[in-house]
């Protein structure tokens, strides 16, 4: 076998130091090692450096990963392309708009109380005086309605006596 | 014809095709195979837990928002870690320019806990640990970005180089080039350690 450093063959030692290597290749490999300082001391140094990165274990992932996961892909799924452009201007949730809308309405009526005293009733107040030229208005208006009502019925009648 | 043409590269990349055609399934599938190693290749990368969880996040929703346009010209893992790669190398250049190593010196967060199985280690052991896992962290976090993300596909994801080039969009001479400076580097911080 030919030096594994002498060729430029070093992922040779690095793959055998991660035991990644062939029975057949492996065996030549120690071989050459057995007469070859610089690739054993390599070797050692690698197998060292491997068992290091061993000793690195990543934390377990969280549990609610998928679960975060699916609702961002709901939430991108129910956008179209209009609220997804104007989802950093979108106003406050509906949940929390709510509340504050009937509060701030609250506080308009008791504003407008304070200032204008308590709402008077629907019905008509007592002491209010009629006008007698409206009443008339709204008697002719009526006797005009009339006529018109009496005109209209006797044209839609007038085909069928023809 | 696509699933067929899929096939032939690796049975993700068929699930995948699923999923462009709107299997929901399939992509569970995927998400619970290669969850893990996205989420341990990025924290390795970025060293801490909460941003690799969420640039994870990243990884696989770009996954399922680009499916209608997927197609299978490379194995699926491939295409899974040049998505990780990038956006946890992005984040990495950002948070450099933000803040510097800082991050990098707070070597207290994010342990994870030794499975330890018939007997609980000691006080001493504890710390031997930390201080033996704070070295290797400072080694790795210390390589040139290229080659820390080469060293932790090939080492942890024991991809080969042709797939490690892909993913890095390097020639393979390169990634070996790449990964020789790498353990060179790694040798001289690392060798001295005892291994247990």
């Amino acid at each position: 076998m030919n030096c594994p450093i002498e060729s430029r063959n070093s992922e040779m030692v690095v793959a055998y130091a991660a035991g990644q290597l062939d029975p057949e290749t492996a065996r030549a490999l120690e071989q050459h090692l057995a007469g070859c300082a610089a690739c054993l001391s390599m070797a050692a140094d690698q197998t060292a450096v491997w068992k290091a990165l061993d000793a690195w274990e990543a934390p377990s992932v969280s549990p609610d990963f998928n679960r975060r996961l699916y609702r961002r892909i709901d939430d991108g799924a129910q956008l179209t392309w209009w609220e997804r452009l104007t989802r950093p201007f979108r106003p406050m949730p509906l949940r929390q708009a709510l509340p504050l809308t009937a509060t701030a309405g609250l506080l308009l009526m008791a504003g407008l109380l304070l200032q204008h005293g308590p709402l008077a009733p629907a019905a008509v107040p007592r002491g209010e005086v009629v006008r007698a030229d409206q009443v008339e208005k709204t008697l002719d208006d009526l006797d005009l309605l009339r006529q018109f009502g009496t005109a209209n019925s006797a044209e839609s009648v007038h085909p069928d006596a023809m | 014809m696509g699933v067929a043409v899929a096939a032939t590269l690796d049975y993700d990349a068929e699930l995948m095709l699923r999923v462009k055609e709107g299997d929901g399934t399939s992509f569970g599938v995927l998400l619970e195979k290669h969850r893990a190693s996205v989420i341990h290749f990025v924290y390795r990368l970025v060293q801490e837990q909460a941003i690799a969880e969420e640039l994870a996040q990243e990884v696989f929703l770009r996954v399922y928002r680009s499916r209608s346009s997927y197609e299978p010209t490379a194995k699926f893992k491939t295409w899974l870690f040049r998505i990780a790669t990038h956006l946890a190398l992005n984040w990495l250049r950002d948070e450099k320019h933000e803040r510097g190593q800082e991050r990098l010196d707070d070597v207290s967060t994010d342990l994870p806990v030794r499975q330890v199985s018939d007997r609980r280690p000691s006080v001493e052991q504890e710390l031997v640990y930390a201080v033996k896992l704070d070295e290797v962290r400072r080694a790795v976090a210390a390589l040139p970005e290229k080659q820390r993300a080469a060293v932790l596909m090939h080492k942890y994801e024991e991809m080969e180089y042709t797939q490690i080039a892909k993913v890095l969009g390097c020639s393979e001479s390169a990634i070996k080039s790449l990964l020789f400076r790498a353990y060179e580097t790694l040798r001289a911080r690392l060798a001295h350690m005892e291994t247990t």
